[in-house]
């Protein structure tokens, strides 16, 4: 089979669908530098005069996107070492240790992996306000490690099965502890759960709306998409604000899958395969 | 070796040595057989000891789970039988009232309609770009990485975000969308796409599922690459072209992936919320409202927690329904 003669053609024939999807990124990005009166005439296929950084200054000034930028990267990086010292524990116990009411906990966490947050959101509210953790990233942060537990329990789980009991049995003659041989042994050759969990819990919890949208009611301690939802319907008709806010939001986690797209990719399809 | 022998198993076990992609939603019943099967997996002998250890190795997890999602399920079913008048406000038992009020409402019968519809949408328009990128770019070669990060790249945006982005595209005056079709002379076609009863749902769900293939896309692509060579090489001696090809060897083979990913954008349909809440919050006149936008305005807005309850365990019945078809599709399969 030749590759070189039908590389071209696909790549050819891709090229309209690669154009239409990322349509919506480019005139963002476009009319972002555009004066009020460029957005005014309503064409999409030209260029502003001048790039109006200065959008992107005000934006980041009315908006307050430092502050949402800065909630977002606490409630994440919370959630990701929170999710690591809950799940990995946790999915060792259930894939190596054999003690009663294993079978009930792993019917516990399929039903949590299958119910829908949405589904639980009254009572959550009521036990997050009686802990006094509404308005509050604390808050945010257990919810959300709670909801991605099954998931990151079971991923952790199923990559564990797979390590050899053997090396437990001399782990143990050498005289460790199960959280000695889960630190030591199990967490050095499980790179690629943990690299898995670590990116699916990140990028589920920058891009989480539903339950900062419950949980965080004050601009002070709102993330991201939050943040950006509020600006966008407080200042909607002022068009340049709310496309340069637009991109601010979508811009960084773009580039950095662009620079490690390898990464995430292993890391997501990994997650779906195992999880 | 123990093998812990549970009615059914026999039936799920094959599921284990399939190249499966298992996962999230889909993946449960081979989990389940794949720990009836391995029993042997967990270090033989239990000692009291060893389950005290499993027990603090499990505490930090079950601590928080217990708090925020064990309790929250038992106490929304607790909610459905009992009418409240808001947060903080004392609830008495009704029995089945808040199901018969439910039973009565018809914007629930609405966003019913409305969240299957939406799912119909989703499967086809996100699972099926998924498919046909997929195919295209695993024939590439040089470009291929090239192709696929560019395609995943919306799957990186938050829903909320995607919603302000397309609330945008479909502003009526200065939208991508309208001045776009104006500008090449099909200005015939511009459309109230969010104003529009009977247009709304689609627009609002041509962005989700503009977020969502590009993770169908991977998992098509990985499913791709799980396909016997060999399988194409006979195809060729036996003189196939390339769309039998396609017929008889890709498609089949696509088969497991396939179930897999119409179960997983069912049940992120199912979870739809979002783009809906910032797009049109449930508008114009209900015509995009879902079970979870509706649960959201009786939760709080109109403090009518006894309902809200009443299509939490709907939801969560649906998500229940159509993880347990599809793990039973998936088994049949693997036979």
């Amino acid at each position: 089979m030749s590759v070189r003669n039908r590389e071209w053609p696909v790549a050819l024939a891709l090229a309209p669908a690669l154009i239409l999807i990322l349509a919506p990124f480019v005139w963002l990005v476009v009319s972002s530098f555009k004066t009020e009166a460029e957005i005014g005439q309503a064409d999409p296929f030209t260029w502003p005069a001048d790039l109006m950084w200065r959008n992107y200054l005000d934006a980041w000034q009315i908006g307050g996107f430092g502050g949402l930028v800065g909630n977002s990267l606490i409630n994440l990086i919370g959630v990701v070492l929170l999710s690591l010292i809950t799940c990995a524990p946790a999915g060792y116990a259930l894939a190596k240790i054999r003690f009663p009411g294993r079978e009930w906990l792993f019917y516990a966490f399929i039903l949590g992996l299958t119910v829908p947050v949405q589904a639980i959101v009254i009572p959550l509210y009521q036990v997050l306000f009686g802990l006094n953790l509404i308005n509050t990233l604390t808050g945010i942060v257990l919810v959300q490690v709670s909801n991605g537990i099954p998931f990151g329990i079971f991923l952790m789980r199923s990559f564990f099965i797979g390590v050899p009991d053997d090396l437990i049995e001399a782990a143990k003659i050498d005289g460790a502890s199960h959280l000695q041989i889960l630190t030591k042994v199990f967490l050095p050759i499980s790179t690629p759960a943990v690299q898995a969990l670590v990116i699916i819990s990140a990028l589920s919890t920058w891009n989480d709306f539903f339950l900062p949208l419950i949980v965080l009611i004050s601009p002070e301690v709102q993330t991201l998409p939050l943040g950006l939802v509020r600006f966008a319907s407080t200042y909607a008709s002022d068009y340049r604000l709310v496309f340069s806010g637009t991109v601010i939001s979508f811009l960084p986690i773009i580039l950095l899958y662009i620079l490690m797209q390898r990464r995430f990719t292993e890391g997501l399809t990994q997650g779906a395969i195992k999880g | 070796m123990v093998i812990h022998q549970t009615p059914g198993s026999k039936v799920v076990a094959p599921l284990r040595d399939a190249p499966a992609v298992a996962g999230h939603t889909g993946g449960i019943s081979a989990r389940m057989s794949e720990r009836r099967t391995t029993g042997a997996a967990s270090t033989a002998g239990s000692s009291a000891g060893d389950a005290r250890t499993a027990l603090w190795l499990m505490a930090p997890a079950l601590a928080l789970y217990a708090t925020f999602t064990l309790l929250p399920i038992a106490a929304t079913f607790w909610l459905s039988f009992n009418s409240s008048a808001g947060f903080n406000t004392s609830a008495s038992f009704v029995g089945f009232d808040n199901y018969a009020k439910a039973a009565q409402d018809p914007i629930v019968w609405k966003s019913l309609v409305h969240t299957f519809l939406w799912l119909a949408y989703h499967v086809v328009m996100a699972g099926g770009l998924g498919l046909l990128l997929a195919l295209a770019v695993s024939r590439l070669r040089i470009t291929q990485v090239f192709f696929r990060t560019a395609f995943f790249l919306p799957h990186l945006v938050s829903l909320a975000v995607v919603g302000v982005i397309w609330a945008n595209i479909y502003d009526p005056f200065f939208g991508l969308l309208n001045t776009a079709l104006t500008r090449i002379g099909l200005g015939a076609f511009t459309q109230g796409w969010l104003s529009d009863p009977a247009l709304v749902l689609f627009s609002v769900n041509v962005a989700s599922s503009w977020q969502g293939f590009g993770l169908y896309m991977l998992l098509f692509i990985a499913g791709l690459q799980n396909i016997d060579r060999s399988l194409y090489d006979a195809a060729e001696v036996d003189g196939a072209n390339a769309f039998q090809k396609l017929i008889y060897v890709t498609l089949p083979g696509l088969r497991e992936v396939t179930t897999f990913v119409v179960s997983l954008a069912m049940i992120n349909g199912l979870k739809g919320f979002a783009t809906v809440f910032v797009m049109t919050n449930g508008g114009p006149f209900y015509q995009s409202e879902l079970i979870t936008t509706y649960i959201y305005r009786l939760a709080f807005q109109s403090q009518n927690h006894g309902l809200a309850a009443v299509l939490c365990i709907l939801l969560s019945l649906l998500a229940i329904t159509i993880t347990i078809l599809f793990n039973r599709w998936r088994a049949r399969l693997s036979q």
